[in-house]
C-alpha cells in the first residue's frame, strides 16, 4: 500500500520536475531582412542553432523595413527590447550612443572569421556592440542589350564619369522613353563621389572647419547633376513614382549605380545585364555598407542571446544559407563561401563586388551626424530642382556645417 | 434638383421641353459618369494590376486590360504569406471588435441618451473629448500598457483597445435621442424595465444607426495598420494589412506591385460584402444621424 503510494508520489514528482528541468531559454529575435522572402532560410538557420543548443528556443518577430526602426525604438522605450535585433550600419551609432546594446567582447569567439573591417564597423568607442552579419557595396549595373543597340562598348574598370556621359548620350538617343544613366544625387552619393575626386573633403584635417565649398567639391556636385541637366537621367518628376530600380528592370535604363542587394531583384530581367565597378573621377572609391546583429543591454538571457547573434553572424550554416539564397553576403573572410557566390550568374562579372571593396569609403562622421545629412541633402535637393547653383548650395552648407561642429 | 419637378413633366408640352430635358439629362449623366469614373478607376487599376505579370506592370503606355491575363500574383502572394491564417486573423479580430463595439457603444449611448444620473453630461463631454486626441498620439502609451499587461502577440491586444469607441457612442446616442419618448413611455406603462426597453424598443428601432456603426467599425478594424503593426509581430496573430506591408520593399529591393495589388483586392472584398449587405440601412443611418464616416 505504502509502496504504491510512494510510487504514485514519485510519478507525480517526475511529471512536475521533468518539464521544469527541460525548460528552455527563449530568445526573441527581431529582424527586418527576413520577411517575406527569407523566412524559410531563417528557419533553416534557427533549426541548426537549436540543434546545437537544445536548451535555447529562438522566437522570430518581423516587421517591414519602413516601420522596423519605429517599432524597435518603441520596444526599447517600453523597457522590453527584443533580446537580439538586427540593425544597419547607418543606425548603429545612434543606438550605440544611447547605451541600448550589450558589450559582446566577452562573448565573442576569437576564431570567428569576421572581416576585420566589418567587425570594426560595429565597434563604438572601442567596444564591440554588434556583430557584422552581412555586408554590401554599390556597383554600376548596365543593360548590355541597350549598349549593343547603341553600338557602344561595355563599361570597364577604367571608366571615368566622362565615359559614362558619352555612353549615356548614345543610349538616350535610342528613344524618348529610354534613359542613359541613373546615379542618385544625395548625401551618400556625394561623399563617395567626393572621395572619387580625391580633392574634395567635407572638413579640414583637424575638424575645425568645413571645406565643403572648395572648388573640387563644387565640380563634383556639378558633375553629379550634369546627367540630369543634360537630359540623360530622369528627374523625380519624370520618374513620377517609378523607382530607379523599376526603370532599370523594365529595360528602359542603360546604367544604374545601385547596391548589390538589387542583384536578386534584377535576376529575372528579360534582357542581358552585367555589373562593373563604379566609374571614377580621379580615383576609385566605393561604398561599404553592413548590417549587424546586436544583443539588447537589458536582456535577461545574455549568454543565449549572444550565442544566437554569433551563430547568425558567423556560423557556416548561416553563411551557406545566405549565399545560396542570395540573401546578402556574410561578412566573413572565408573564400570557400564566396566560391559559390561568384559562380552564380547573372551578373557574369560578380567578382566586381570584391574589386569594389578594395577601395572602401565610409561617410564623414560628426557628433551631429543626422543634422549634417539633412542639411546637405536639403541643399543638394535645391540644386537638383534648379533653385540655386552648386556653388551657392555648398557655400551655404559650409556655414551650416561650421555651426554644427562649433564647440 | 430637377427630381422634384419631374412629376409635372409629362403634363407640359411635348414639343420644346423634351429637347431641353434631354440636354440637361445628358449633362447630368455626363457629370455622374465622370464622378463614378473617378471613384471606380483606382479600383479597376488595382484589379488590372493584380492580373498582370510582373514585367508588364510598368510598361508604357500603360494598359487597363491585362494582356496576357495571369493569376500568378495571387499564387505568388499565397507562397509568400500564409493567406488563410492572416485572413482568419483579420476577420476574427474585425468581427470580435465590431460586436464588442456595438454592444458597448449601444449600452453607453442608451445611458447617455435616456437614463438620468448625476454627472451624465460631464462624463459624456469627457468621453467625447477623447475624440479630439489624435489616435497616433496614443499608440506608444497604449503599446507600453499592452507590453506591461503581457498581451503582445495576442488577439486580446488587437481587440480590447478598440472596443471603446467614443464616435460609435456619439452616433448611437444621437440616433436614440431622435426617437420619440412615447415608445418607451408606452412600454414603461406596460411594465417594461430599462433593460427590456433597451433590447425590445431602442435596439430594433435604431437598426439603421447600428448598421452604419457595423460597417464603420468593421472597416476601421479590418483596415487598421499602425496599432496591429506594433502589437502583432508573429505569424500566428499578424493581420492582413500588416502582412501586406512586408510586400512593400524598402529601398533595397523592388516592390512587386502585382502582389501588393492582389493583396489589396483580397483586402477590399470583405468590406464590399459588408457594405452591400448593410447598404440599405447604411445610407439611411448616415442621413438620419447627419454624420459621415
Amino acid at each position: 500500500m505504502f509502496r504504491k503510494l510512494f510510487l504514485v508520489g514519485l510519478l507525480v514528482l517526475a511529471i512536475g520536475i521533468v518539464p521544469a528541468l527541460a525548460q528552455t531559454t527563449t530568445v526573441r529575435y527581431f529582424t527586418f531582412s527576413a520577411a517575406p522572402d527569407h523566412l524559410e532560410d531563417l528557419d533553416t538557420i534557427i533549426a541548426a542553432f537549436e540543434e546545437a543548443n537544445p536548451d535555447v528556443n529562438v522566437e522570430v518577430e518581423t516587421a517591414p523595413f519602413a516601420d522596423y526602426f519605429t517599432l524597435l525604438q518603441a520596444d526599447i522605450v517600453s523597457g522590453d527590447a527584443p533580446d537580439v535585433f538586427e540593425l544597419n550600419y547607418e543606425n548603429f551609432v545612434t543606438y550605440a550612443a544611447n547605451g541600448t546594446m550589450l558589450d559582446l567582447s566577452s562573448y565573442l569567439d576569437a576564431a570567428a572569421p569576421f572581416y576585420p573591417r566589418a567587425l570594426e564597423a560595429f565597434q563604438y568607442e572601442g567596444v564591440q556592440l554588434a556583430l557584422p552579419a552581412t555586408f554590401s557595396t554599390v556597383l554600376m549595373f548596365y543593360n548590355a542589350d541597350l549598349f549593343d543597340a547603341a553600338g557602344i562598348d561595355y563599361p570597364t574598370v577604367d571608366w571615368t564619369w566622362d565615359d559614362v556621359h558619352i555612353a549615356a548620350t548614345a543610349i538616350r538617343a535610342l528613344g524618348d522613353d529610354t534613359w542613359g544613366v541613373y546615379s542618385g544625387v544625395q548625401f551618400w552619393e556625394f561623399y563617395k563621389k567626393a572621395a572619387q575626386n580625391g580633392e574634395c573633403q567635407f572638413f579640414n584635417e583637424d575638424m575645425t572647419e568645413s571645406t565643403i565649398n572648395s572648388q573640387a567639391c563644387v565640380d563634383t556636385l556639378n558633375m553629379m547633376t550634369s546627367f540630369m541637366t543634360d537630359g540623360l537621367m530622369p528627374t523625380a518628376a519624370q520618374l513620377s513614382g517609378v523607382s530607379d530600380g523599376d526603370l532599370f528592370a523594365s529595360g528602359k535604363l542603360g546604367m544604374i549605380v545601385t547596391g548589390i542587394w538589387m542583384i536578386p531583384a534584377f535576376s529575372e530581367a528579360p534582357f542581358n545585364w552585367d555589373v562593373e565597378v563604379e566609374p571614377m573621377i580621379n580615383q576609385h572609391a566605393n561604398h561599404f555598407f553592413a548590417n549587424g546583429v546586436a544583443v539588447s543591454a537589458t536582456t535577461s538571457v545574455p549568454e543565449a542571446a549572444a550565442a544566437w547573434a554569433q551563430f547568425l553572424a558567423s556560423s557556416e550554416v548561416a553563411a551557406n544559407v545566405r549565399v545560396e539564397s542570395s540573401w546578402e553576403l556574410p561578412a566573413l573572410n572565408e573564400p570557400a563561401y564566396f566560391e559559390s557566390y561568384l559562380s552564380q550568374t547573372p551578373p557574369a562579372n560578380r567578382a566586381a563586388v570584391f574589386t569594389a571593396l578594395e577601395n572602401p569609403v565610409t561617410p564623414p562622421v560628426i557628433v551631429r551626424q543626422s543634422e549634417m545629412q539633412d542639411t546637405v541633402n536639403a541643399l543638394i535637393t535645391r540644386v537638383v530642382d534648379g533653385e540655386i547653383t552648386a556653388q551657392e548650395a555648398l557655400d551655404q552648407a559650409k556655414v551650416e556645417l561650421d555651426a554644427l561642429i562649433a564647440p | 434638383m430637377n427630381l422634384s419637378r419631374s412629376p409635372s413633366l409629362p403634363i407640359r408640352t411635348n414639343t420644346s421641353t423634351p429637347a431641353r430635358i434631354s440636354v440637361r439629362r445628358v449633362l447630368l449623366y455626363a457629370v455622374m459618369i465622370a464622378l463614378v469614373a473617378i471613384m471606380v478607376i483606382p479600383f479597376a487599376w488595382m484589379l488590372s494590376t493584380s492580373l498582370k505579370a510582373q514585367q508588364y506592370i510598368l510598361e508604357t503606355p500603360p494598359r487597363l486590360f491585362p494582356n496576357p491575363l495571369t493569376m500568378e500574383s495571387y499564387t505568388g502572394l499565397a507562397e509568400r504569406i500564409d493567406l488563410a491564417r492572416v485572413v482568419f486573423n483579420s476577420g476574427f479580430v474585425a468581427i470580435a471588435t465590431t460586436i464588442g463595439q456595438i454592444v458597448i457603444s449601444a449600452m453607453a449611448a442608451y445611458a447617455f441618451a435616456r437614463l438620468q444620473w448625476r454627472g451624465r453630461n460631464l462624463v459624456f463631454t469627457l468621453y467625447l473629448a477623447t475624440m479630439m486626441v489624435p489616435s497616433v498620439v496614443m499608440v506608444i502609451p497604449q503599446f507600453i500598457l499592452i507590453r506591461q499587461l503581457g498581451w503582445v502577440n495576442t488577439y486580446t491586444a488587437l481587440i480590447v483597445p478598440s472596443l471603446f469607441n467614443a464616435f460609435g457612442t456619439f452616433l448611437l446616442r444621437q440616433s436614440f435621442l431622435g426617437l420619440p419618448k412615447d415608445f418607451e413611455e408606452a412600454a414603461f406603462v406596460d411594465g417594461a424595465n430599462p433593460f427590456t426597453i433597451f433590447f425590445r424598443i431602442m435596439l430594433p428601432l435604431n437598426m439603421p444607426a447600428i448598421a452604419t456603426l457595423t460597417v464603420l467599425s468593421f472597416m476601421g478594424s479590418w483596415n487598421s495598420y499602425l496599432f496591429p503593426l506594433f502589437v502583432a509581430r508573429k505569424e500566428e496573430v499578424i493581420t492582413l494589412p500588416v502582412a501586406l506591408g512586408v510586400l512593400q520593399a524598402g529601398p533595397r529591393a523592388l516592390t512587386e506591385w502585382n502582389l501588393v495589388m492582389a493583396g489589396a483586392v483580397i483586402t477590399v472584398l470583405p468590406i464590399l460584402i459588408v457594405y452591400l449587405l448593410a447598404q440599405k440601412w447604411f445610407v439611411q443611418g448616415v442621413v438620419s444621424s447627419g454624420i459621415k464616416g
